[in-house]
């Protein structure tokens, strides 16, 4: 069996920073944050106003549509204000904030396991859909959503992925450790609902304990199975885990249900398998504080909307003598900069990098002019050229870059940028042209209509 | 302490490699040829290589400070081109050369056209080509490993002569500096290693050169002659160093495995039918100027747009093995195959014509040499010696056939002789003797001689072969003042005695064989 995909890169993962710290609860003390829109599709809609009290466990936002998805409450206290606050995004969104009285009192409607052996698959879905639960990998696309395609039997592989191929992470390698089995349990309530899958657990080769542990929980078991590849960052990919279980390659306007497979991140899976089991709504996962700069690299169990301040600081704070040059919401390949520790994690934050060396603006200080040594094409996995996609950008032939290079379907992985030896921003550049682009389309649809 | 954030988009680490990093990697593979090409000819050639790197870095930093631009020296490109010129360059060649090279790639090829990443074509090759035409002379002189010039393997090879493949492999013998096949090999094979240069580009290059250089090179796959065309004339380190230039060569997989068959196609159709010893860099070159046009047209699909990945996304079976060939490639095959055809299906039809015209012309040469024989069919064939004759007393020379000249009373008048020798300057010379039953020489006739135009040619003027009418000899010398003596042919003695080796060992067959028969 094949066990990798074409092109990737090696970055050092530096997991050794975090990868023996066990899981700890963290409880937060200040206040809780919990923006509209931590996922894909319409913000939620507040049901909560200045003044209520509210418990763990409660609804503060509602799926406002179908592609949407509830926002929960993480502590016990009274609700502060629904107002604009910054966000990881940078920008100032709707947010709920809640006054924490540091007792985390639960509302009492979760908790107690349950039989579910007989439960449809319209209650799964829609226990699933009241826990609120989306992608924890990063994306954040509603799970009910993504749990319900057109075909549910056409669907060949439920793919858990536990790949962590992001350096620096290392909390899905500890939740996987230790929750092997309720990680199980969660695949068994997703394969009801597709009878025709099977199951396959992704873990890269680097976390051998981890992969144990799996293969441990999947003995014997007649349609779940542990998968090891090759570390080889974006092994986690979507993309990457179905080329190489599924063998198929499929444009960025299908969606992987389109081609049979459904990709869910371990923690997504073990949220499903406590929401459906123990209706426990989705308000707190697993994360990884880390980076040079940190003095305990830390995995947590968090709450969301606590604030990066308080995770660092639970992390030990910043080692002394050193300046933290860069701080990233997840980790150093596809996170994202942050420009203030004031702000809330949400559903998809699995880590907060903190770096004394910034490689970017090292790079900047070695940028030389392209030499066209196509490193950029060899490691894209899915088979681009960026340095012509880059080419037509500097041109402006946007003609080119979408028809002739496919350059909407770069998925932002960033393996060219990390490769490039002019240390060209090649993956930037890529998501500003996408958006370019689609943004002109919006533009011609609507003068069309018009 | 967490004072001030950076912001900038991600991703945030990156690899170490960096531009001068790579270029540091290639310089350090040259070095292995560049120590070969000292310890062989000297330290001359230490003199020169620092002369053109030296030239390249310095042309760059006062076209940077001309221009006001960031000094772009420390990227390494400019040593590389240095290096590479030097290495391409004899190693007798005036210090004056490198540096006009260096300079010309620098600032001609490479800044006036943007810097690095931007130039059309490779700009030491460019410098190394301008300097053939502008210094011709300096440019080819090799020294001899003795001190006598003489021409490089490949000349020679082209003279259809035979060399040692052995020293042209290791780089001792005479050609320019870098011209240790072995060093060559080890620091492109590094190279290829390290993926820093592209497979597709280096191996496209030596496979169809092999193929074409075999097909159309007049030796069919003899594995000494294609060794020889490989190993010298600069095509390892065209293949690895120079073809595989990254700005002139193009970005996709299959572009480069067509710009590399470009190279070695040209490059071997160059050596079978042109000149030129140096053509291969002209053909680098060639292909360079169509870098662009193939970066146009030919871009890889991304795997999910491939045919094969959207078969197997709609579930279908695996594509058969002719559907999942890339349509340039099969286009390609094509062209090639009817190519072949067609060269091979002309010189079928064209074979026959030729020998038979060939053969006209070597009778209708008997009459001129032997103008008493007159009756209806007038030259009986004769049994001719096998093999070279004389047991090399002569060199290389066969008398393929004999013909007794009979006239109308049917009295045997004289003998021609057909005779072939290989020692000429350029390939093989054939003549046709005449001699009276006495042994009188009657007159000659050249029906094959590709000598030197203006020197070695002048041997059927009939100042030189009148020289032999109505002499009787047992044999010719080169001395003019001798009895037998001849007078050579001024600059080409090498021509000369292949004529004289020719007529002799005729005129031996004659009073030893044919005479004393009688």
């Amino acid at each position: 069996m094949k066990d990798t995909f074409r092109g990737g890169v090696h970055p050092k993962d530096k997991k050794e920073l975090s990868r023996e710290a066990a899981l700890r609860v963290f409880d937060a003390k200040g206040e809780m944050v919990f923006p509209l829109a931590q996922h894909i599709g319409k913000p939620a809609k507040a049901v909560v106003q200045k003044g209520d009290a509210v418990l763990v466990g409660d609804v503060l936002a509602e799926a406002d549509g179908f592609v949407s998805a509830n926002v929960i409450c993480s502590c016990s206290g009274t609700v502060k204000a629904v107002e604009k606050r910054r966000t990881i995004s940078g920008a100032m969104q709707e947010c709920v904030v809640v006054t924490n009285d540091g007792s985390y009192t639960e509302n009492g409607r979760f908790g107690t396991r349950e039989d579910i052996s007989a439960i449809t698959n319209e209650e799964i879905l829609k226990r699933v859909k009241d826990a609120g639960i989306i992608g924890l990998g990063g994306a954040g696309f509603p799970t009910h959503v993504k749990l319900a395609p057109k075909s549910p039997l056409g669907v060949k592989y439920l793919i858990a992925n536990g790949a962590e191929c992001e350096p620096y992470l290392t909390c899905n390698d500890q939740l996987m450790r230790g929750s092997a089995k309720e990680i199980v349990e969660g695949m068994e309530i997703v394969l009801r609902l597709f009878p025709n899958a099977q199951g396959v657990i992704a873990i890269e080769q680097n976390k051998h304990e981890a992969i144990a542990a799996m293969e441990k929980a999947v003995k014997g078991h007649s349609r779940i199975r542990v998968l090891s590849l090759r570390t080889k960052y974006p092994q986690g990919g979507e993309r990457s885990l179905i080329r190489v279980i599924a063998g198929i390659d499929y444009p960025i306007t299908k969606l992987p249900a389109d081609v049979g497979c459904i990709v869910d991140n371990v923690g997504t899976i073990y949220a499903i398998g406590r929401a459906v089991i123990y209706r426990e709504p989705l308000f707190r996962h697993v994360m990884t504080v880390t980076g040079e700069a940190i003095k305990e690299p830390s995995n947590f169990i968090a709450r969301d909307g606590t604030s990066f301040q308080e995770l660092i600081e639970a992390a030990g704070g910043i080692k002394d003598g050193v300046t933290v040059k860069k701080i990233i919401s997840g980790g150093p390949m596809m996170g994202i900069a942050v420009g203030s520790i004031d702000i809330p994690i949400t559903k998809t934050t699995n880590g907060i990098t903190v770096l004394a060396e910034d490689g970017v603006e090292l790079a900047e200080k070695k940028m030389t002019a392209c030499l066209h040594c196509g490193r950029c094409t060899t490691v894209c996995p899915n088979g681009l050229m960026p340095q012509m996609m880059a080419d037509a950008v500097e041109v402006g032939d946007f003609e080119r870059y979408e028809k002739k290079l496919y350059g909407l379907d770069c998925i932002s992985c960033g393996s060219c940028t990390y490769i490039c030896p002019a240390k060209r921003p090649l993956t930037q550049t890529f998501k500003q042209t996408k958006a370019e682009i689609m943004a002109r389309k919006r533009a011609a649809q609507a003068g069309g209509k018009k | 302490m967490i004072e001030k954030l950076n912001l900038s988009a991600g991703p945030h680490i990156r690899d170490r490699w960096t531009t001068p990093f790579i270029m540091l990697i290639v310089l350090l593979s040259l070095v292995p040829a560049a120590v070969v090409g000292v310890c062989v000819h000297g330290l001359h050639a230490l003199w020169i290589i620092l002369a053109a790197i030296g030239a390249a870095v310095l042309t760059e930093l006062l076209f940077c400070l001309v221009t006001r631009r960031r000094i772009s020296i420390w990227d390494g490109s400019a040593a590389v081109t240095g290096m590479l010129l030097a290495l391409s360059l004899s190693p007798s060649t005036p210090i004056a050369l490198p540096i006009i090279g260096s300079v010309f790639a620098i600032l001609v090829v490479k800044c006036c056209f943007g810097g690095l990443g931007k130039n059309f074509i490779n700009p030491a090759l460019a410098a190394r080509c301008f300097l053939l035409i502008s210094f011709g002379n300096a440019m080819t002189v090799f020294p001899k490993l003795d001190g006598v010039s003489s021409a490089t393997p490949v000349a020679e090879l082209m003279a259809g002569k035979t060399i040692n493949i052995t020293s042209m492999f290791l780089g001792t013998a005479n050609g320019v500096i870098g011209a240790s096949v072995l060093a060559l090999l080890v620091g492109g094979l590094i190279l290829w290693g390290l993926d820093i240069i592209h497979g597709e580009i280096c191996f496209s290059v030596l496979a169809s050169f092999t193929l074409v250089m075999g097909l159309f090179g007049g030796h069919g796959f003899d594995i000494k002659f294609l060794l020889a065309h490989l190993c010298g004339g600069g095509v390892v380190m065209g293949a690895f160093f120079m073809a595989t230039d990254y700005t002139t060569s193009p970005v996709s997989r299959l572009g480069q495995f067509i710009y590399g068959c470009l190279i070695g196609v040209l490059g071997a159709l160059f050596r079978c039918f042109g000149h030129a010893a140096d053509s291969f860099s002209y053909s680098i070159i060639i292909a360079n100027l169509f870098t662009p046009l193939i970066d146009m047209y030919i871009v890889q699909k991304p795997y999910a747009y491939r045919k094969s990945a959207i078969a197997r996304a709609n579930g279908e079976q695996k594509l058969p093995i002719w559907q999942r060939i890339p349509k340039p490639v099969i286009a390609l095959t094509l062209i090639t195959l009817l190519a072949g055809v067609a060269l091979s299906g002309v010189f079928t039809m064209t074979k026959d014509t030729i020998e038979a015209s060939k053969a006209a012309a070597q009778r209708a040469s008997f009459k001129v040499v032997l103008p008493d024989a007159d009756a209806d069919d007038p030259f009986v064939p004769m049994e001719a010696p096998a093999g070279v004759y004389g047991d090399g007393a002569y060199r290389k020379t066969v008398i393929n056939e004999v013909y007794k000249g009979v006239d109308q009373s049917g009295n045997t008048v004289g003998y021609v002789f057909v005779i072939t020798n290989s020692n000429g300057y350029s390939g093989d010379i054939k003549l046709s003797l005449g001699v009276k039953a006495n042994g009188t020489v009657c007159g000659i006739a050249f029906t094959e001689l590709n000598e030197t135009p203006g020197k070695g040619s002048l041997a059927a003027e009939p100042a030189f072969k009148d020289q032999f009418n109505n002499r009787v000899a047992d044999a010719f010398e080169l001395n003019g003042n001798n009895p037998n003596g001849i007078d050579a042919i001024t600059g080409a003695t090498i021509t000369s005695n292949a004529v004289l080796d020719a007529i002799n060992a005729g005129l031996n067959y004659f009073n030893t064989v044919i005479k004393g028969g009688n």
